[in-house]
């Protein structure tokens, strides 16, 4: 019954045409992306991204690295359909932004975990499937899969309010996979946690990532974290928002901690740091 | 090194917040009754002006008779009741009311844009002040009681409703845009829920404000209820300590709608703890 | 001054409640509310007779607003003083001082037409002139709401402060008094603008109400009421249109005042 259900969704490799000049694998498509905003009361027009170009590939693990203001975050919402581009394309699957978020192709997570306080863990995660009118017993069991995925299978019954920091950002990643969505876009998720905690969550991410082969998009600002969890790093500069460099993640999978000791780690980190330009 | 493990008890209970409190009532007792003490040197009656606590205190559960056919208690009771029911359904109306209101605000910008001035007016006029006028147009002290109930809690619900709408972090709507929610699924599954505490913030406010609205109104007329036992006993067409009592109880009515409130809304959202939230208020 | 940017929107805001407004008036005037409402022009007169009735009797009314807005702002002006006094004396000796906050808290539970009668009983020795007895003790009862908003709001603004600034101030080895001064009382500000936009439509409230309870017949809620027991309805409601414009305006010089003082700071 399950399969049934989710599979009222195309699938992507078969039912689409797949435009030209890309491999199948290519998911999404960045091309000669621009955002500008009008600035209210001046005359003035500020660049958040410039010319933007940029393939993602399915099942990777892609991260967006670099200083406040220079267009990560929004190159992100732009392919979330959260704000609007001014210039260039963005294509999901041969889907444009507004396609694919009707689609429910994308989970969000964002920095902090919005979750719903007056609901428990179970109904917080259960949301988007209460939104998709999914059958309930459908429901309950998706989120029993989802709250075991994460970790949090004794926290089912109790509210956000009584968790910590990590273990709510945690629930939001439960929730954003419940709709069993193929992209996952994280903006700065584990920003606001201490060391540990973060930590802990990065080899979390990762097995969950390896288990359910979703494409990550990542925003982030810390190198480290980029370089130890993505397969490729896109530094952004800013001034106006630009792609600078792109930096392939050579370390070797299933990452672990131990790896962040070895020179191939540090020169990857300054590779990445030698990216920007201007900062 | 050890050290001191216990303090003297005597110490403890100085240092605890309830002597504070049963001192300063026992403070407040004391100054009550020297100015009892006084008045009584100086006065003939002086239970109307200030009679000793015991006094008011034995009126309660004396079994005299005041008028034909109760005692003091049983008057009070009785008409507590009636002007307590009137508040309440009041409320009700009131709250509904605000809370409809500052729902259309939110899905009307064009609603909200006409009636936010006059909403900011109804602050600052003296509605309790024209209670009389309402009487005299409606010409039922009933439907007046509830109308005025009604408007007084009005406000404060629209307003702190309003506020917990504005104060809706935005990434709870960008959460919902992914999933292409649509706009009910929004204001059912988010909004409203989220805006409950605000809704407690204004019933908060507005519950002691509706007894005292309805007591207002009954002193009005005749007709029964608190207010109107209350100028009665003034003039003296019973004891006076029918009007005492009611003053006690007033005030004890008051603080109950206030805590009954923090009680329901226990009940209501049992998953949040200790929020406070501030966007006005008015006696 | 900075240009105002004059956009769709904010003509919007002007125009849509205006035309509201107008549109209200329009209908009173022409008795359309009256069937709307079931009323008749004697309980609810038209607009134009209740302007010419304040245009008639200014001197009269204007005497009337004069003993209520002195009251209101006697009763103001000392119920916040002892509101703030209150809450300096919680917050510099915050065990015992609390006890007193939460006291006058109390109090005002008790309603109004219960508290006032029994001030105005009380404070019947204070003078042999009526008038003077029934000021004092209207006062009093307009002290009780201010002095219960501006003690809890006051303490709000003296406790409420930023974290680590008390720290700040004693790693410069300032005492309690100084950090009382120099972090708490300018800390204080916005909280007793809050406070304020309380209790100035409070104490109007306050002094219309207990002017019913009060011996001397002055004062416009008096006069509302008055009126109504005459049968004076046109009279009464020229009463309610100044009592109106007298809160509006009382509010109106208070928002001057905090956007004077509080320039870029928010309210709390």
């Amino acid at each position: 019954m399950a399969d049934t259900f989710i599979s009222t969704r195309p699938d992507t490799n078969t039912s689409e045409t797949v435009p030209e000049g890309q491999t199948a694998k290519t998911q999404i498509v960045i091309k000669n992306l621009s955002v500008t905003y009008k600035d209210d009361g001046t005359r003035g027009v500020t660049a958040a991204l410039q010319d933007v170009n940029l393939e993602i590939r399915k099942g990777e693990f892609i991260s967006l690295v670099g200083p406040s203001g220079c267009g990560k975050t929004t190159l992100l919402r732009v392919i979330a359909d959260l704000i609007p581009s001014t210039a260039g394309d963005v294509f999901i699957s041969g889907l444009t932004p507004r396609e694919a978020r009707l689609e429910k192709r994308f989970g969000i997570v964002f920095q902090n975990p919005v979750l719903m306080d007056w609901r428990t863990i179970r109904r917080n995660v259960c949301l988007p499937l209460e939104l998709l009118k999914m059958p309930k017993p459908l429901r309950t069991k998706k989120v029993t899969e989802m709250l075991d995925l994460v970790g949090l299978q004794e926290f089912g019954h109790h509210y956000p309010c009584e968790l910590s920091g990590g273990m709510q950002q945690r629930v939001g990643i439960a929730r954003a996979l419940a709709i069993d969505p193929k992209i996952l876009l994280m903006d700065e998720p584990f920003s606001a946690l201490d060391e540990f905690t973060k930590e802990k969550l990065h080899e979390d991410l990762l097995r969950i990532w390896r288990q359910t082969n979703k494409t990550v998009v990542f925003v982030t600002h810390n190198i480290q974290e980029a370089v130890f969890l993505s397969d490729r790093v896109v530094v952004f500069s800013p001034h106006p928002g630009r792609v600078t460099s792109v930096v392939n993640i050579t370390l070797p999978r299933p990452r672990t901690a131990g790896m962040k000791n070895t020179v191939d780690f540090t020169e990857l980190v300054a590779k990445v740091r030698s990216g920007f330009v201007g900062v | 090194m050890q050290r001191e493990m216990k303090k003297p008890v005597w110490e403890k209970i100085a240092a605890s917040p309830r002597t504070v409190t049963v001192v300063w009532v026992i403070g407040l007792v004391l100054v009550w009754e020297a100015g009892a003490f006084a008045v009584e040197a100086v006065k003939r009656t002086p239970e109307n002006v200030l009679p000793h606590l015991y006094q008011i205190l034995a009126s309660v559960f004396s079994t005299k008779k005041v008028t034909a056919s109760q005692t003091a208690v049983q008057i009070v009771i009785i008409n507590a009741c009636v002007t307590l029911g009137r508040a309440g359904i009041g409320f009700v109306i009131g709250a509904a009311a605000g809370y409809v209101l500052a729902l259309c605000m939110r899905l009307s910008g064009a609603v909200e844009k006409t009636v936010f001035p006059y909403l900011m007016l109804v602050q600052m006029i003296p509605i309790l002040g024209m209670a009389p006028i309402v009487l005299a147009v409606t010409r039922d002290i009933d439907k007046s009681r509830v109308i005025i109930a009604a408007i007084l809690t009005f406000y404060p619900v629209a307003v702190n409703t309003l506020a917990g709408f504005k104060s809706i972090e935005k990434e709870k709507f960008e959460l919902f845009h992914s999933y292409a929610a649509t706009t009910p699924q929004i204001y059912v599954k988010m909004m409203i829920p989220a805006s409950v505490p605000y809704l407690f913030t204004g019933l908060k406010i507005s519950a002691p404000m509706a007894v005292t609205a309805s007591i207002l109104v009954d002193t009005l007329q005749g007709g029964g209820g608190l207010g109107c036992m209350l100028s009665q006993s003034l003039k003296h067409a019973m004891s006076i300590y029918v009007f005492w009592q009611i003053v006690f109880f007033s005030a004890f009515v008051g603080i109950l709608s206030y805590y009954g409130i923090v009680l329901l809304e226990r009940i209501v959202s049992p998953g949040r703890r200790n929020q406070t939230r501030n966007a006005g208020g008015a006696k | 001054m900075k240009k105002i940017h004059i956009t769709n929107d904010s003509v919007k805001t002007v125009l849509y409640p205006l035309v509201f407004g107008i549109i209200l008036v329009v209908l009173w005037q022409t008795q359309v509310l009256h069937r709307l409402l079931g009323a008749d022009t004697f309980t609810l007169p038209l607009p134009s007779r209740i302007g010419s009735i304040i245009a008639d009797n200014f001197g009269v009314i204007m005497l009337n607003v004069k003993a209520t807005v002195f009251v209101a702002l006697s009763g103001l002006l000392l119920g916040s003083l002892f509101g703030f006094i209150l809450a300096a004396i919680a917050a510099l000796s915050p065990h015992w001082g609390m006890g007193g906050l939460t006291i006058a808290t109390a109090f005002n539970a008790v309603p109004i037409v219960a508290v006032a009668p029994i001030f105005t009983n009380l404070t019947k020795d204070f003078s042999s002139d009526p008038n003077v007895r029934s000021m004092f003790a209207k006062t009093l009862v307009v002290m009780i709401t201010c002095t219960v908003s501006m003690g809890i709001n006051a303490y709000r603004g003296f406790t409420e402060l930023k974290p680590f600034s008390l720290d700040l101030m004693k790693s410069y080895a300032a005492g309690k008094w100084t950090a009382f001064f120099k972090l708490r009382l300018p800390n204080c500000v916005p909280y007793i603008f809050t406070a304020l936009r309380i209790s100035v439509p409070g104490c109007v409230i306050s002094a219309m109400v207990s002017e019913y309870f009060a011996e001397y017949i002055v004062g416009v809620g008096r006069q509302i009421r008055e009126s109504i027991v005459l049968a004076q309805y046109s009279t009464a409601w020229a009463y309610i249109v100044v009592a109106c414009l007298v809160g509006v305006g009382m509010y109106v010089i208070l928002l001057f005042f905090e956007h004077l003082l509080l320039k870029g700071r928010r309210i709390k």
